[in-house]
């Protein structure tokens, strides 16, 4: 296997040169062609910045983002990021949304070959019945899972997963997450996944690799997820292997938690002594007199 | 729960009532179709009879206040008043139309109409007499009745006068004796001045009496009479139904265009005709040059259309049309410019100051700029191209454009031209992030960007800056037709200020209404586009 996205000393990185903070300092990630690779870190640590870099919306300060040996200047739909807050345009129904992407990707598709590549994309995630729909009349989950059939829909050759589950509930996340990996594992390719779920990472990928505390987060050692596939969510629980990377990993991250909060100790703010007042008993009172 | 078919039909009416913001028939449509009755007609206690009730009280108060005030122009005329000044525009405008038939009727249809006036004439001539009889007989029933009431009072006011004047005659003798006096030195010369100031004074008060007393007598004099009033209405509608069809007369007999035609024919055959009895040649040249100008006058004749005069209903149609011009050219302007101003930082920096100095300025100014800015495109607008074009396009003829509406539109335009720039660069500048990196990933070019993106994205905004650029317009329509005088509710209004007759002020009230509820109906148009284009449901604002 060969490196197919690479990341090599990426700096960015934003505010004026006397006063600047460094979002990512000098990371460096390589994904194979056709893994699955999980990038875990907290909230306001940069992972998004680290997910712009790869698909090119943003530019890194110094360092380079490589995709099979070559330069990624700008973005493009042969690398499909799929956006936390679904990023669908509200006044286009689900095939219209998906037609728009097609009809770029594939430029030189006739109507009827376009009609049907959209349709195998809606199918693919269950929304045939909601094809005429526009998304403000669909639930969190359906818009995501639209936005999942476009972002399949270009063909891209990485697949870039921005927190996709991270605005849904418990039980709609955990049906996509099935429904990403049966897809995937009908038609690997390379998937890079944004995500604050432990679970969910070890669930779903080959390769974890945590982030730091930002400012200046950087990637951490990498854990491996040797876990045999397909992976089923209810015997997995009770899997030893599972259990023990699963507390492993939330170790680290509660130790990169711990580090940071250390680290900042100097910027510890003095309070005031003061006791709160209690309000509530003085009007207690009152209300017990007018009784 | 399958939905039945009456449901389906609820559905759609109240998403059509929705859609169109008249929400308040909601709870009509609802109970109608016997959904919750108690709690309909709760709502419709509250939202609309209640409602309904407050505007009733202000007509109250409109009615009580209205003669309580006397003005210049008579009194504020009450809502009763000013209904009847809508029946009677009505009226002129529905004989205009009867007028320009009658003009251009021929033949048979011309025969049966003259038949019908003929025949409505003589009848009506008979009930005019009678009811000039009828006035004449109320205003001496009025007199002989007022008379017990007056005699008095004029007998007391003439005693009244007579005392006072034999008074002052006696008060300036007195003067006349204490002059004298003065001059002889037995008298006080301050004797002589008080007695001039008490003379001046008991003077200015016996005038008021008599004034009073005076006032009095008019007062009883000009007490209604029901009986007079109504025989003097009766008059007053026969006569003029009467002088309505003795106009119809003219414009079936001797002003109707086939009758002028005809007698412009025949003039000409008799022309034609006399060339065989023609002694010489000269009398032959004579002829025929009456001929030529014969067929001039044939084809000038044919040409000729009914010169209606302005109606209220001509000229709502002119403002709503100039309105629109105004407001086409402004959305013309307005919204390209809005979308390069949301898109481009720097054009927006650069457009900024001509905003911020230009959208306060009042419409009458840009009016006068137009006149003479603008006016200068059109130093003889009778033979200009642009006149000429529009008069030959058939429904715009009828709206008889000159410049003065081109100044009113371009007014329009541009107090109107704000509101949308602004609103639709606002739209283009606040898309949502994420649209824009869809965009960039997809790597849309510049014109799919904007076609696919951008304006999809700003279209609600658009059409909120569009609706209140029509209601700006609107607004401003009615105050520049008044001043440049272009046919339209502004000038209607004017003039009727202008000329002063009795119907001035219920006619202008009329025109408050009249421009009030087509400036509504204008605001609900706009306001179905807008939630036709808007994709998050945007509530509609009131």
């Amino acid at each position: 296997m060969s490196t197919f996205l690479e990341l090599s000393d990426v700096s960015i990185g934003f505010g004026p040169p006397n006063n600047r903070t460094e979002v990512l300092s000098k990371v460096n990630l390589k994904v194979e062609e056709n893994e699955f690779v999980a990038i875990i870190g907290f909230s306001g640590s940069g992972k998004s910045t680290l997910m712009s870099l790869l698909s090119g919306l943003q530019q890194p300060d110094t360092g380079g983002v490589l995709m099979k040996g070559r330069e990624v200047t700008e973005p493009g739909p042969d690398r499909g990021i799929m956006f936390q807050n679904y990023s669908l345009l509200p006044w286009l129904t689900v095939f219209g949304n998906i037609e728009l992407a097609v009809s770029k990707a594939f430029p030189k598709y006739n109507k009827a070959q376009r009609r049907e590549h959209v349709e195998r994309y809606i199918e693919m995630v269950n929304l045939l019945p909601a094809m005429e729909k526009r998304p403000s009349e669909l639930s969190g989950g359906m818009r995501q899972r639209v936005s999942l059939a476009r972002t399949l829909s270009l063909q891209p050759e990485v697949l870039l997963l921005d927190e996709p589950l991270s605005a849904l509930d418990a039980l709609t996340r955990s049906n996509i997450q099935d429904e990403i990996i049966r897809i995937w594992e009908e038609d690997r390719r390379t998937v890079v996944m944004i995500t604050n779920d432990v679970d969910e990472a070890v669930l779903m990928a080959d390769r974890i690799v945590p982030l730091t505390m930002g400012p200046k987060a950087t990637l951490a050692d990498e854990f491996v997820v040797d876990l045999q596939r397909p992976r089923d969510r209810t015997t997995l629980n009770s899997n030893p292997d599972y259990i023990r990377l699963r507390n492993e990993i939330t170790h680290f991250m509660i130790g990169l938690n711990k580090e940071a909060a250390d680290l900042r100790t100097d910027q510890k703010i003095e309070m005031p002594d003061i006791e709160p007042i209690d309000f509530t008993a003085g009007s207690r009172r009152k209300r017990g007199k007018v009784a | 729960m399958a939905e039945s078919t009456t449901d389906k039909i609820k559905f759609r009416i109240l998403k059509a009532i929705d859609i169109s913001g008249f929400t308040l028939f909601d709870p009509i449509v609802r109970l109608m179709f016997g959904e919750e009755p108690n709690k309909q007609l709760e709502r419709i206690t509250k939202f609309i009879i209640v409602p309904i009730l407050f505007v009733l009280l202000c007509v109250g108060v409109w009615f009580w206040m209205g003669p309580r005030h006397k003005t210049k122009s008579g009194e504020v005329p009450t809502p009763d008043v000013v209904w009847s000044s809508v029946k009677i525009n009505d009226t002129i405008a529905e004989r205009e139309k009867i007028k320009a038939d009658d003009f251009l009727a021929s033949g048979k249809d011309r025969a049966e109409r003259l038949a019908e006036v003929q025949a409505e004439y003589s009848m009506l001539e008979g009930d005019v007499t009678e009811a000039r009889v009828a006035v004449e007989v109320a205003e001496k029933e009025k007199a002989a009745k007022q008379k017990g009431l007056i005699d008095p009072l004029q007998e007391n006011y003439n005693t009244k006068r007579a005392d006072i004047r034999s008074e002052a005659k006696a008060r300036s003798a007195m003067i006349t004796d204490l002059a004298a006096q003065v001059a002889q030195g037995s008298a006080s010369r301050e004797d002589l001045l008080n007695a001039l100031r008490e003379d001046k004074l008991k003077g200015d008060e016996e005038k008021e009496t008599l004034k009073l007393l005076k006032a009095e007598i008019d007062e009883v004099r000009s007490e209604k009479y029901a009986p007079l009033q109504a025989a003097r209405a009766k008059f007053d509608s026969y006569s003029d139904r009467l002088l309505f069809l003795n106009t119809r007369l003219e414009f079936l007999e001797k002003r109707n265009l086939a009758t002028k035609l005809d007698e412009a024919n025949g003039q000409l055959d008799g022309y034609l005709a006399a060339f065989d009895e023609a002694p010489d040649g000269k009398a032959v040249l004579a002829l025929a040059k009456k001929a030529v100008r014969a067929e001039d006058s044939i084809e000038r004749l044919a040409g000729q259309n009914y010169a209606s005069s302005v109606t209220i209903y001509t000229q709502i149609y002119r403002s709503l049309f100039t309105v629109f011009v105004g407001f086409f050219m402004a959305a013309a302007v307005a919204i390209p410019v809005g979308i390069l101003c949301g898109l481009n930082p720097i054009f927006m920096a650069a457009m900024t100051p001509i905003i911020s100095v230009f959208k306060p300025v009042s419409p009458v100014v840009w009016l006068l700029i137009f006149q003479i800015v603008v006016g200068a495109f059109f130093p003889d607008p009778e033979n200009h191209p642009l006149f000429n074009f529009l008069g030959a396009i058939p429904f715009v003829k009828d709206l008889q454009v000159n410049p003065a509406l081109v100044f009113s539109a371009c007014t329009v335009a541009m107090c109107a031209v704000w509101p949308s720039l602004v609103n639709t660069a606002l739209g283009v500048a606040s898309i949502d992030k994420d649209h824009l990196n869809v965009a960039r990933v997809l790597r849309l070019g510049f014109w799919d960007r904007l076609v696919k993106i951008v304006i999809p994205s700003a279209l609600p905004l658009v059409f909120a800056g569009l609706r209140i650029s029509l209601g700006v317009g609107w607004m401003v329509l009615i105050a520049a037709e008044a001043l440049s005088s272009s046919d339209g509710l502004g000038k209607f209004v004017w003039d009727e200020y202008q000329n002063g007759s009795s119907l001035t002020f219920a006619n202008i009230i009329m025109v408050c209404f009249v421009v009030g509820i087509i400036g509504f109906f204008l605001d609900r148009m706009m306001i179905v586009f807008q939630r036709l284009v808007s994709f998050d449901g945007a509530p509609s604002a009131v």
